[in-house]
């Protein structure tokens, strides 16, 4: 019984373990006593018994009390761990409270466990004497033990603790980026460990942190318990990296440098977990183990694809700096090249298009701006134009709704503005020559190169062919209406504005312009620009024979200078009207003389409403020199003769409405020369009034008061074609009663459109009945449309 | 196109069928032009009472639609009409026929016409819509020298009759 006694507490001696304790470390036990245990035991036949019974105990010490034991530190969200460290640490502490959990509990882990380890060797002996084997392996039943047990909250220990480590880590290339003005930077807490500088304790803590960390290498588990952690921990760094170094800077590239900080400071932080702790210098040299070297391709993939994000994200400004922006959009290429970002970029980039510009606060000409910045910057990106195409397609549907969108596209062509789009014009021979060489795509064919993958195949096929797709920024722009012929009415209309209302105007910048065109769009289209430009040459010369002939009055009451249009050519008149008094009028049929005269066979139709009139106007001690709309000199010259008019006798005298001439009075009313004394009855102010600051106004009034154009709009002379379409549908809604839509609008293609030949879509024409049917004119019912009675 | 159409016109008259053959096609053309023509302008004039609108694609065969003249018995009434265009046009005369049935004593039952301009006094200075004029003008006066419903013509003479049997007739014919 002795023997036995002894025997056990030898037995527990050398296994602790089976008396219930995990203690670290195990008492040294004397050879002499192993060997007499061993044989005693084998001598017994017990040995393997034994064995399994501290399989047992170690597998179930593990389960029932190592790992909850650990677990626990991190389930109690109690007071942190009270740690013995120095009053710095202790301070950090407090931020840090998990930091320091995690530390601790991996500490008594550690113990534990090589307790554990302890019994292996001195299993393995007992065993080897017995024959027997023990299939004890304390890592795979730690590990599987762990994470049965997992906590969820345990991650973010995790990733608080390799922050710590990571931050640490990086300290020393902060620093280095940071040593420009180190005097400032004493003053800051040291970004280690965020405590003063001068109380840093980062070598301690960096002590710590590589123990803990070598402990954790050491069982193993790294990889099982913070394998994920880390792999976040990672990523929302890189995305702060991404963040802090790049976003609002497309002026260079940034890619390399994103590289260099991965290989240099992610990699090697890697490294260092995944390897024992060494200088920063010495792990470079090292090879990297291959489970990180695999890790890296991921997180350079990672990388690509928050940076992509990112410069996606800012998309829109890169287009608005495009010229400036496009190192990052080189980056975007290279990153597109690698990772198929094409939805993303083409959804995002949509929709923060539709955020920013397509919505009624934005003017037409940021809307023409931003469109012409996103060509250029798509086409950079991709040269296709399948992306282009996708995202543009938005701002074409929205540009087509706005009333103002083809006066000032060729406002841009035209003049200097924001868009460039003159310059582009400037260009034009260049590019067709480029067109006419894309045309022969079989002759190329080594430079051939599919269409972007990534795109669903049907907008594809919907799209248009690769020519069009290539076409340059003018044509991109005129294809918002899909016609030029639309472009061409515009710019007549603009430019019968600009010869009537600056008679000065420059016919050089003109004649260039015109020729520019006519390049692009085709000389059957300008014909009648042409034909207005001579009209305006011919007018001087015809003005000055006129003039010089004498056959002219010999003593004019004035000097008229007319200028003569070829209605034909011209886009037709608002239908303004305006009497002019009798004695003016006389003079102009006296100008009609020389002219039919010089001319035979041929008269001149006067339109008295536009032009410019010098007048000199005499009141009082005042002496008014200016140069006025007709209508205005008309209404001044009538109150010579009588001082106050009603508004409706003056209306029916000129031939004005007598809204729009209570308008055109409100300039006189201005300048101080005229009063509203009662409702309806304006009078002349003989004396020089209170009034007389608005004198400074004076003759820049003048000019912004004609600003509205004596063209009919665009849009009414469209209204004009519709009510030419109109009789037509009348007259056969009258004849044939009742017609579908599509039949109406084949009559009109076929019948109607010898008339203007204009184009009408059926969605167009489905938009005009169904006003009419608001207006009572049809009904519709049945899918057929007729008149109503 | 107009070619196969040619036979269906057989009211065009000989002398118009012998320049049907001799024109070369490319009159053709210049039939339609001035029938697309005379559609604008009759578009475009608006005129009240009388209207007319090629029927299908077929820009030689028209519908005419003419209201009867106020202050007489056909007042209040709408009558459709069918035009249709020789190749020889305008040199002869288009074929005009009443769709709606037309009590009148000019009118025959299945809606022929008698009426100088469209037959022997045609000029080529008439169009469609002088015709369609003539039409409406015939209803107000009708020539009873030479009838084509004699009954028509006899009762002519008492208004107030005839106005009677006018409605009894249309009442009848509603339905076609």
């Amino acid at each position: 019984m002795c023997d036995l006694n002894e025997l056990w507490l030898n037995v527990l001696k050398i296994f602790p373990i089976l008396g219930g304790e995990v203690t670290f470390p195990p008492d040294p036990i004397k050879d002499e006593v192993f060997e007499n245990v061993y044989r005693q035991m084998s001598n017994m036949g017990i040995a393997k018994t034994i064995t399994s019974i501290l399989d047992m105990e170690v597998e179930s010490a593990i389960r029932n009390v190592l790992v909850p034991k650990f677990w626990k530190h991190f389930i109690s969200e109690g007071e942190p761990h009270k740690v013995k460290h120095d009053m710095n640490i202790a301070a950090f502490t407090d931020t840090n409270a998990l930091f320091f959990t995690f530390i601790y509990a991996i500490d008594e882990l550690y113990d534990a466990y090589q307790c554990l380890e302890m019994i292996k060797p001195r299993l393995f002996y007992l065993n080897q004497s017995a024959n027997s084997t023990s299939n004890l392996n304390t890592k795979i039943t730690l590990h599987n033990a762990l994470l049965a047990q997992l906590p969820p909250s345990f991650n973010n220990f995790v990733c608080d603790f390799y922050c710590v480590h990571f931050r640490l880590f990086t300290k020393d290339s902060t620093l280095s980026l940071n040593t420009l003005d180190s005097e400032v930077f004493t003053e800051l807490p040291c970004s280690g460990c965020n405590v003063d500088l001068d109380q840093c304790c980062c070598q301690k803590l960096t002590e710590m942190v590589n123990a803990t960390n070598m402990k954790l290498l050491k069982m193993g588990l790294i990889d099982r318990l913070a394998g994920s952690a880390l792999t976040a921990l990672i990523k929302v760094k890189i995305k702060e990296h991404i963040n802090d170094t790049c976003v609002g800077i497309f002026d260079r590239s940034h890619l390399k440098q994103l590289e260099t900080w991965i290989n240099d400071v992610v990699m090697i932080w890697l490294t260092s977990i995944f390897t024992e702790w060494k200088s920063r210098d010495d792990i470079s040299q090292e090879k990297i183990p291959k489970s990180v070297q695999a890790f890296k391709v991921k997180l350079t993939y990672f990388m690509y694809e928050t940076f992509a994000q990112n410069v996606i994200s800012q998309f829109f400004s890169i287009i608005i700096d495009y010229p400036d922006s496009s190192p990052a959009i080189d980056d975007l290429k290279i990153c597109m090249e690698k990772i198929d970002m094409r939805v993303y970029l083409t959804e995002s980039l949509r929709s923060s298009l539709e955020a920013r510009i397509l919505h009624p606060g934005v003017n037409t000409m940021d809307i023409l701006t931003g469109y012409v910045a996103a060509i250029k910057a798509i086409r950079h990106l991709d040269n296709t134009g399948v992306i282009l195409e996708i995202v543009t397609a938005p701002i074409k549907d929205y540009l087509r709704k706005r009333t103002d969108t083809v006066r000032r596209v060729v406002t841009g062509l035209t003049e200097e503005g924001p868009t460039d789009l003159s310059e582009e014009l400037a260009k034009g021979e260049f590019i067709k020559f480029g067109k006419d060489s894309h045309l022969n795509e079989f002759s190329d064919w080594e430079t051939w190169e599919p269409d972007p993958f990534g795109i669903d195949p049907d907008v594809l096929k919907l799209n248009s062919s690769k020519l069009i797709r290539s076409a340059d920024i003018i044509s991109m722009v005129v294809d918002i209406y899909g016609s030029k012929e639309l472009f061409m009415v515009e710019y007549r209309n603009l430019m019968a504005d600009r010869l009537l209302s600056q008679l000065d105007f420059n016919s050089e910048k003109e004649i260039r312009n015109l020729e520019l065109l006519k390049i692009r769009f085709g000389e059957s289209l300008l014909h009648s620009c042409e034909v207005m430009l001579k009209d305006v040459t011919d007018s001087k010369r015809i003005n000055s024979h006129i003039h010089g002939d004498g056959n002219c009055d010999e003593s004019p009451l004035f000097n008229i200078s007319s200028l003569i249009i070829s209605a034909q050519f011209w886009p037709s008149f608002n239908k303004e009207s305006l009497q002019l008094p009798e004695e003016l009028e006389n003079e102009f049929k006296k100008f009609t003389k020389a002219y039919e005269s010089y001319k035979g066979n041929r008269t001149l139709n006067w339109r008295t409403v536009t032009g410019r009139v010098n007048i000199v106007i005499e009141i009082g001690e005042r002496i008014l020199e200016m140069t006025v709309p007709p209508t205005q000199a008309v209404i001044i010259y009538h109150f010579q003769h009588k001082s106050e008019w009603s508004i409706e006798e003056l209306s029916s005298l000129i031939k004005v409405p007598p809204s729009a001439l209570r308008r055109r009075i409100s300039f006189w009313q201005n300048h101080g020369l005229i009063a509203e004394i009662e409702p309806g009855i304006f009078a002349l102010l003989e004396k020089e009034s209170e009034k007389t600051q608005f004198e400074e106004v004076s003759i820049t009034d003048a000019d912004e008061e004609d600003l509205e154009s004596a063209m009919a709009s665009a849009s009414d002379q469209r209204e004009e074609e519709l009510q030419v379409f109109w009789s037509y549908i009348v007259g056969m809604l009258t004849n044939l009663d009742c017609m579908p839509i599509d039949r109406i609008h084949q009559m009109l293609k076929l019948f109607a459109s010898h008339s203007g030949g204009v184009e009408f879509t059926q969605e167009e024409l489905k938009h005009f009945l169904q006003r009419k049917v608001r207006e009572h004119k049809l009904l519709f019912s049945g899918g057929v449309y007729q008149l109503a009675k | 196109m107009a070619q196969n159409i040619s036979p269906e016109q057989s009211g065009a008259g000989g002398s118009s069928k012998h320049n049907d053959d001799s024109l070369p096609i490319k009159d053709n053309h210049a039939v339609s032009k001035r029938l697309h023509k005379e559609l604008m302008n009759l578009m475009m004039a608006n005129e009240k009472g009388i209207s007319a609108f090629p029927d299908g694609e077929n820009i030689f065969k028209w519908v005419g639609t003419i209201a009867g003249p106020i202050n007489t018995v056909y007042s209040s009434q709408t009558y459709r009409l069918s035009l249709d265009f020789p190749n020889s046009y305008p040199y002869a005369a288009p074929v005009v026929k009443f769709l709606t049935p037309c009590f009148h004593p000019n009118v025959d039952l299945q809606g022929a016409i008698c009426l100088d301009i469209l037959k022997d006094k045609w000029s080529a200075l008439y169009d469609v819509r002088t015709i369609l004029l003539s039409i409406q003008s015939l209803l107000g006066e009708p020539n009873n020298e030479s009838p084509l419903n004699a009954q028509a013509a006899m009762m002519w003479n008492d208004q107030n009759e005839y106005k009677k049997y006018l409605d009894a007739f249309y009442e009848k014919h509603k339905d076609t």
